[in-house]
């Protein structure tokens, strides 16, 4: 047993990797979900919506989908499930600042809804926001490569999908091997930083979901504690899958409030781990 | 760029460039720039390089406003998607010029682009009608170089 799995143990979890079906999301700016579960089945791709996003579905297929007409014509996006929550939480409404766009499958879910000014720092993955928004044929997103923190316009709405450690569903074992604390605390700090630079940038009233991949509180619920000490913002309850948040974990006190988030395991959600919170400024 | 245009369209484009690129003009959009340099200002039309290389999204608005169509079946699809020529067994349907020499933009049965080519045959009359220039698959060659973290 690792770090890691005795801390999951700790916070009540006997983790388990489990298999997660391929799951995609439908670009409703070309097609419905009802068309393209009619098309991909017709190629005899096995179709299954996933119950608690809209717009997504699982798929089995005997070929790799990434090669189908419909991929490349850019009719969906292969994007685990947990991942398409943030956008559902966040509702934007005219124009939305997303922080940490690329590869760009929450930057193209967020122009269904408004206009998007999607920020990335490094250039290989400035390229791949490119290539999908070009492939998902997006018309309504500005991109900037630079970093965050030099961002110093307002926003009503910000998605802070912040980079983190990730979690052993997305790398096996090699996660365990790759990850320690002092990387983990690396990690929360700049979080922290990021965060506080969102903050900063949103309108009073306004709203920014944080997430993260990371299964780690330190990630997490320590980075919004901050947040709710330092700032005058507060938690917003959400409507989707996934456990409350924690309010007292490894020995740390934490707002009431922190129940509002939401974690989702693994074992029990069938996703990718993820974490989500909705804060307003007041 | 405009030239490209003009062998498919009459319709006005009207473009915004930034450094070598070209993007689709949109007002609205213009309202949120932010105090710093853009590099992706909506709709990306294409490249000006050694000559004008255009991208999907001109292509898909190239679509919307020609006729200058090739219709593909589904076997024509998958080939032309694979980089090959198309082959009078591939064609469903043409809308257009049928002139040798002419750029065509070839659409699937449900009318969505998935790139172009150049009359090289007779329709109805020869084997090879039209040269492959330019396929959507080209997407699956850029992943592969620039492969990055899928998990988002």
């Amino acid at each position: 047993m690792n770090i890691f799995t005795k801390r999951y143990e700790e916070m009540g979890e006997k983790i388990s990797f489990i298999k997660i079906p391929r799951t995609i999301r439908v670009n409703t700016t070309k097609i419905s979900a009802t068309n393209l579960k009619e098309r991909l089945e017709k190629k005899g791709i096995e179709v299954e919506k996933v119950p608690f996003v809209k717009n997504a579905f699982y798929i089995r297929s005997y070929f790799n989908i990434v090669s189908s007409p419909e991929y490349l014509l850019g009719l969906f996006y292969i994007q685990d499930a947990a991942a398409q929550i943030p956008v559902d939480v966040l509702k934007p409404k005219g124009l939305v600042l997303d922080g940490f766009a690329a590869p760009g499958g929450k930057t193209t879910q967020l122009a269904e809804f408004c206009d998007v000014i999607a920020v990335e720092q490094k250039k290989e993955r400035f390229t791949a926001l490119e290539n999908n928004l070009e492939r998902l044929g997006i018309r309504n997103c500005i991109g900037y490569q630079m970093d965050f923190r030099s961002v110093n316009e307002k926003f009503d709405y910000i998605l802070v999908d912040a980079p983190c450690s990730g979690n052993f569903m997305l790398e096996g074992k090699q996660w365990f091997k790759k990850n320690s604390m002092r990387r983990i605390e690396e990690r929360a700090r700049l979080q922290k930083e990021l965060l506080s630079h969102a903050i900063n940038l949103l309108n009073k009233d306004g709203v920014l979901v944080y997430s993260t991949c990371s299964l780690e509180p330190e990630e997490d619920e320590f980075v919004l504690q901050y947040a709710l000490d330092n700032f005058n913002v507060k938690l917003e309850k959400i409507d989707c899958i996934g456990d409350p948040g924690f309010t007292a974990v490894f020995g740390k006190k934490l707002d009431k409030s922190m129940t509002f988030a939401r974690r989702l395991w693994p074992h029990k959600t069938g996703t990718i781990g993820f974490f989500i919170a909705r804060l307003r400024k007041c | 760029m405009l030239d490209f245009v003009a062998k498919f369209t009459d319709k006005k484009i009207k473009i915004v460039k930034i450094g070598t690129k070209f993007f689709l003009e949109n007002k609205q959009l213009a309202k949120h720039k932010l105090d710093a340099k853009e590099k992706i200002f909506g709709l990306y039309l294409g490249e000006q390089k050694d000559t004008f290389v255009p991208s999907f999204g001109l292509l898909n608005w190239l679509a919307e406003h020609s006729e200058e169509k090739v219709f593909v079946k589904d076997i024509g699809e998958i080939d032309f998607l694979y980089g090959k020529n198309l082959r009078a067994r591939h064609v469903a349907r043409v809308e257009g010029s049928t002139k040798i020499g002419f750029l065509k933009l070839i659409q699937n049965e449900h009318d969505e682009n998935l790139g172009y080519g150049k009359i090289v045959g007779e329709f109805g009359k020869t084997n090879q009608v039209v040269k492959h220039r330019m396929d959507r698959g080209h997407f699956l060659a850029r992943e592969k170089v620039n492969k990055v973290d899928k998990k988002a």
